[in-house]
C-alpha cells in the first residue's frame, strides 16, 4: 500500500465559471460543487458530529454577474487519489461553462491571495476616445470615493488603496478596462464598484435602455502581494 | 433569451438564474436533426416547475425519441414579464433559448386551478392567439396535460389538444401522428387534431359542442362527427415496471422546492377518501416493485449526487413493500451520506420503526392528516383514522424527538356542524396532553401544536361531487368559531383563504362559459393566481360579472344528482354509479373499506392494469 501523508488528501481545485453560470450565486455554487463531487464519486472528508458535512472552502467568492477563469477550491478526501484523476473525474460531471483547468496539492494558504485582475468590457452609449480619457482620469484620482456596503450599513469608502491599477482603452464602440483589485479577505473589492464608480463620475451605461447597453466582467488571474501568480 | 445583450435585463432581474438554463443533464440536441419540436411548459415559476415529477419523468420520455427534442419553458416572474414585454422579447425555451413560435408543440402541465392565468399569460408572451379556434397553421398545437385536466373546461377552448391520464404513452403517439402526417404530406392542423382524437386519452375540445337548458345547466354535449368518441377515456400506464423512469435528472443550479431524488413509488391509492379527488381519478393502484425502485434509487443517486431521496406517492405508508424498501435502501444510503425522507405518513400505519429510518426528519416536525375534528365526520368523509391512532402516533414522535406536530384539517365538509369544529380544537388540545403524559425526562423540548385547515372544495370525480360548497360567510364564522375555542397558546392556528377556495371551486367545477372571465382576468392583469401576493379576488368577481358568470352557480347552489356535470364527458374507469354509491353511503355515515381489504367494484379495474386487488 502506498503509504499517504494528511498532505496528499487535501487537494486545490482551480476552475471556470464563465458564460451563463455568472448568474449563479456563490451559495448556489457550494451546492452544486457539492453534488458535482458526489457525482464524481470522490470520497470526501466529512466534518464528525451529529450533522457531518464535507471539507469543502472557497478563495474570494465571486458575486453574480462576474465570470471567472481563476476560481479556487480546497477539499479534503478520506482517501488518496491523484489529482489529476481528481481532475478529469470532475470535468466528466460538469458542463462547458464550469470547468476544472487544475488540481494539485496547495503549498499556499487562501489568505495569500492578495489581488484578483479583470477585464471589464463595456458597451454603453458614447464611447469614445474621449469617454476612455475621461474614465481612466477618474480612476487615476488621488482618492476613489464610493457608497460601499460595509458590515455596518452603507459607507462612503475611499476605495483607493483596493484599486491597484486601472488601464482603459477603446475597442471599436466598446470600453475595456482591465484592473487589479484586492482580493484579501478584510478589504475585498467586488469589481461591480468599478462599474459604479463610473457610472457616476463618467455617466457610463445609463441611457436606461437595457437591451443597448450592457457590461462583462471577467476574472482573469490571482496574485500575491508580490504580484507573482497565486497558485 | 442570450447573448450580451440580454445581460443587463437578467442583471436587473431577482434571479437570473433561474433563465438560464445550461443545467447539467439538460438534453441538448440538434434542432436540424430533429423532426419535432416539443415545449413542456410549466406554469409557475422554475423552482417549482422544475420540482414536479410529472414534468421530470415526461421530459426523459419524450426525449428517448430520437425525432423529437423536448425542451422546458417556465413562467417568468413578474420582474422578467415586465422587462420581456418592455423590449420585446418572446417567451423562449431553456435549452435553445428559441422562441416558442419555432416549435411544433406546447404542452402546458396544469396542477392547480388557480394556474390558468399564468398558462394564459405565457400563451399571449409567446405571442399566439390564447383562444385555439383563432390560431393559424402557422402555431404551435397546444396542449394541456395534468391533474386539472379531469375537468378542463373552463380552460378547454384555449386548448387545440388536451392529454387525460398519464401521459408517457400517449404524448409520443401524439408526437409520431403529427411527424407521420408531416412526412407523408397529409398535415393540416384540422386533420391532425381530427385524427389525434381517435388516440384513447386524447380530448380535442373544438370537436364537441355544448348546449344549454335555460336554468343554466348543461343539456347535452355533442361530438361533432362520429368518427370522435362520445367520452374521452383517460389513458394509464399497465405496468409500473416496465415504465420509463428518469435515469439522470436535470440539475438545476439555483435551490428548487423539492432539490432531490423523488422516487414514484406507486400510483393510486387504496383509500378512498370522499373529498379526495387524486384519490379516485388514479384508480386503479399500481404499485412498482421494491426492485425496480432500489434499482431507480441507485442509478439516480450515481446521476445526480442528491443527498435525499423521498419517496412519494398518496399515500406511502400503504406501499404493501414498504420495510422491504426501507431496508434495501438503508443498505447503501446511510454511507452515501443520502437520507430517506416519507412526505406522506398516514395516522394508522406510523411506526418507531418507520421513523427512526427516516433519519431525514431532520426539522423536529412531523404532519398528520386527520382532516376532520370528530369521529362522526372522519366517518362521513371515509378518512378511516381514529383519535386512538392519532394518539399513538404522536406519542412516538414525541418520544422520537419530534416536539412540533403539524394537523391538518379541513372546515366546510358535507354535513359539519359547529361540534365538529369544536372537535378540532378538542383534538388538538388532546395532543398537547398527550405530551405531558409523557414521563418528563421522555419530552422533547418546546411542544407546539400547528394545526392548518384548509376550506373544503367540492372537486370533480369524488363523491362530493355534487355537493356544494359552504358559502363565504358561513365559512368566516366556522373560522372564527374554530379561533374561539383554541385557548392553549401552544396551539397555532392557520387557515386557507376562504376567498381563494371560493375562485378555486369555481374554476374546478365550471364548465365553458367560464373561459370569458379567465379571458378578461388575464387582460386585466392576472397572473400567478396561486401566489398570495397576486391573487386578487375582486379582479376575479368583476371578470365573472363581466362574462356573466355567477360564481354561486358553481359554488353554493351544488349539483343536481340527475345533472350534466361538464366533466361527463371524462371517462376516469370509476363509475359514477360508484361515486354516487359513496355519497350515499358518507350521508348514512357508514365507512368503505380499501382496496387492500376489499374491492368495493369502482370501475377502475376495466383500465387494466397490473395490480394486486381489483377484481
Ligand atoms: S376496482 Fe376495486 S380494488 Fe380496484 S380500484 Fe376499484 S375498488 Fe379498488
Amino acid at each position: 500500500m502506498v503509504q499517504v501523508n494528511n498532505q496528499q488528501l487535501k487537494i486545490r481545485v482551480k476552475f471556470k465559471k464563465v458564460g451563463r453560470l455568472q448568474y449563479i450565486s456563490h451559495l448556489d455554487l457550494v451546492r452544486t460543487m457539492n453534488k458535482i463531487i458526489v457525482r464524481a464519486g470522490l470520497p470526501l472528508w466529512y466534518t464528525e458530529g451529529f450533522n457531518p458535512k464535507p471539507k469543502m472552502v472557497f478563495a474570494a467568492p465571486l458575486s453574480i454577474g462576474t465570470e471567472s477563469k481563476t476560481e479556487y477550491m480546497d477539499i479534503r478526501l478520506s482517501e488518496y487519489i491523484e489529482p489529476e484523476v481528481v481532475k478529469s473525474k470532475l470535468n466528466e460531471n460538469m458542463t462547458d461553462e464550469m470547468q476544472v483547468l487544475d488540481a494539485y496539492y496547495p503549498e499556499t494558504k487562501f489568505t495569500d491571495l492578495k489581488w484578483l485582475s479583470y477585464t471589464f468590457v463595456i458597451k454603453t452609449e458614447g464611447a469614445d476616445a474621449l469617454l476612455v480619457e475621461r474614465c481612466g482620469a477618474a480612476l487615476a484620482e488621488e482618492e476613489l470615493w464610493v457608497l460601499k456596503s460595509t458590515k455596518s450599513g452603507e459607507a462612503m469608502v475611499d476605495i483607493r488603496p483596493l484599486v491597484r491599477s486601472a488601464v482603459c482603452v477603446l475597442d471599436g464602440d466598446l470600453l475595456r478596462i482591465n484592473a487589479h483589485l484586492s482580493a484579501d479577505p478584510s478589504s475585498f473589492l467586488n469589481p461591480e464598484y468599478i462599474i459604479k464608480l463610473l457610472r457616476g463620475k463618467c455617466g457610463i451605461l445609463s441611457n436606461g435602455d437595457l437591451t443597448s447597453e450592457w457590461y462583462s466582467i471577467m476574472r482573469e488571474r490571482a496574485y500575491l502581494d508580490d504580484m507573482t501568480e497565486f497558485r | 433569451m442570450k447573448e450580451n445583450n440580454f445581460s443587463s435585463v437578467l442583471k436587473s432581474v431577482q434571479k437570473p438564474g433561474r433563465y438560464i438554463g445550461g443545467e447539467y443533464n439538460s438534453v441538448m440536441k440538434d434542432k436540424r436533426d430533429v423532426k419535432c419540436r416539443f415545449a413542456f411548459a410549466f406554469p409557475d415559476t422554475y423552482e417549482i416547475g422544475m420540482s414536479n415529477l410529472g414534468v421530470r419523468i415526461l421530459y426523459d420520455v419524450i426525449n428517448k425519441d430520437k425525432d423529437v427534442w423536448c425542451e422546458r419553458v417556465y413562467a417568468p416572474w413578474t420582474d422578467m414579464k415586465e422587462k420581456m414585454e418592455q423590449y420585446s422579447v418572446p417567451l423562449t425555451a431553456v435549452e435553445s433559448g428559441d422562441p416558442l413560435s419555432a416549435f411544433d408543440m406546447v404542452a402546458f402541465s396544469l396542477q392547480y386551478e388557480l394556474c390558468y392565468t399564468t398558462v394564459l399569460s405565457m400563451i399571449k408572451l409567446a405571442g399566439f392567439p390564447i383562444w385555439a379556434r383563432e390560431r393559424g397553421e402557422e402555431c404551435p398545437i397546444i396542449i394541456g396535460g395534468g391533474p386539472c385536466v379531469y375537468n378542463a373546461e373552463p380552460v378547454a377552448e384555449f386548448f387545440d389538444l388536451i392529454n387525460i391520464g398519464e401521459g408517457e404513452e400517449v404524448l409520443l403517439e401524439i408526437c409520431r401522428l403529427y411527424i407521420k402526417m408531416k412526412e407523408e404530406g397529409r398535415y393540416s392542423r384540422t386533420d391532425f387534431l381530427r385524427e389525434a382524437s381517435h388516440i384513447e386519452g386524447v380530448y380535442i375540445p373544438s370537436l364537441y359542442d355544448v348546449s344549454y337548458n335555460e336554468d343554466g345547466t348543461i343539456k347535452e354535449y355533442r361530438s361533432l362527427y362520429d368518427d370522435v368518441p362520445a367520452k374521452i377515456r383517460k389513458r394509464i400506464i399497465a405496468d409500473m415496471d416496465k415504465a420509463p423512469y428518469p435515469e439522470k435528472l436535470v440539475m438545476p443550479y439555483i435551490e428548487t422546492v423539492h432539490d432531490r431524488i423523488v422516487l414514484e413509488v406507486y400510483r393510486g391509492c387504496i383509500r378512498g377518501c370522499r373529498f379526495c379527488q387524486a384519490g379516485m381519478v388514479y384508480r386503479p393502484i399500481r404499485e412498482k416493485s421494491p426492485e425496480t425502485l432500489c434499482k431507480q434509487a441507485r442509478c439516480l443517486f450515481d446521476n445526480t449526487g442528491y443527498d435525499e431521496i423521498s419517496l412519494i406517492s398518496l399515500s406511502i405508508s400503504d406501499y404493501s413493500e414498504l420495510p422491504k424498501l426501507t431496508d434495501d435502501l438503508l443498505s447503501w444510503t446511510d454511507d452515501a451520506h443520502v437520507s430517506l425522507s416519507l412526505p406522506s405518513l398516514r395516522i394508522d400505519s406510523f411506526s418507531e420503526e418507520l421513523m427512526q429510518k427516516v433519519s431525514s426528519v431532520r426539522t423536529g416536525g412531523i404532519t398528520f392528516a386527520p382532516e376532520a375534528g370528530t369521529q362522526r365526520l372522519r366517518d362521513v368523509i371515509n378518512k378511516n383514522v381514529t383519535e386512538e391512532d392519532l394518539m399513538r402516533s404522536v406519542g412516538i414522535a414525541f418520544r422520537g424527538g419530534k416536539s412540533n406536530v403539524k394537523l391538518y384539517f379541513m372546515n366546510g365538509l358535507p354535513t359539519e356542524t359547529l361540534e365538529d369544529i369544536e372537535g378540532i380544537a378538542a383534538l388538538s388540545k388532546k395532543v398537547i396532553d398527550e405530551y405531558f403524559l409523557l414521563p418528563k425526562q421522555q419530552r422533547p423540548r418546546g411542544i407546539g401544536v400547528t394545526i392548518s385547515v384548509a376550506c373544503f372544495v367540492p372537486k370533480p370525480f369524488t363523491p362530493f361531487q355534487w355537493e356544494k360548497q359552504d358559502s363565504f360567510d358561513t365559512l368566516l364564522e366556522k373560522q372564527a368559531h374554530l379561533k374561539s375555542c383554541i385557548t392553549d397558546k401552544r396551539i397555532r392556528y392557520t387557515y386557507h383563504d376562504a376567498k381563494v377556495s371560493l375562485i378555486e371551486a369555481v374554476l374546478a367545477r365550471g364548465d365553458r362559459r367560464l373561459a370569458p372571465a379567465i379571458a378578461y382576468a388575464v387582460e386585466v392583469g392576472a397572473t400567478f393566481d396561486a401566489w398570495d401576493e397576486y391573487f386578487d379576488y375582486d379582479r376575479w368577481i368583476s371578470s365573472f360579472e363581466k362574462a356573466g358568470v355567477d360564481p354561486a352557480f358553481y359554488t353554493t347552489r351544488g349539483f343536481g344528482l340527475d345533472e350534466i356535470l361538464p366533466w361527463d364527458i371524462i371517462d376516469i374507469g370509476v363509475t359514477k354509479a360508484f361515486l354516487r354509491r359513496e355519497r350515499d353511503k358518507a350521508y348514512e355515515g357508514k365507512t368503505t373499506p380499501s382496496c387492500a381489504e376489499h374491492c368495493s367494484g369502482c370501475g377502475a379495474n376495466k383500465l387494466g392494469g397490473k395490480n394486486r386487488w381489483c377484481k
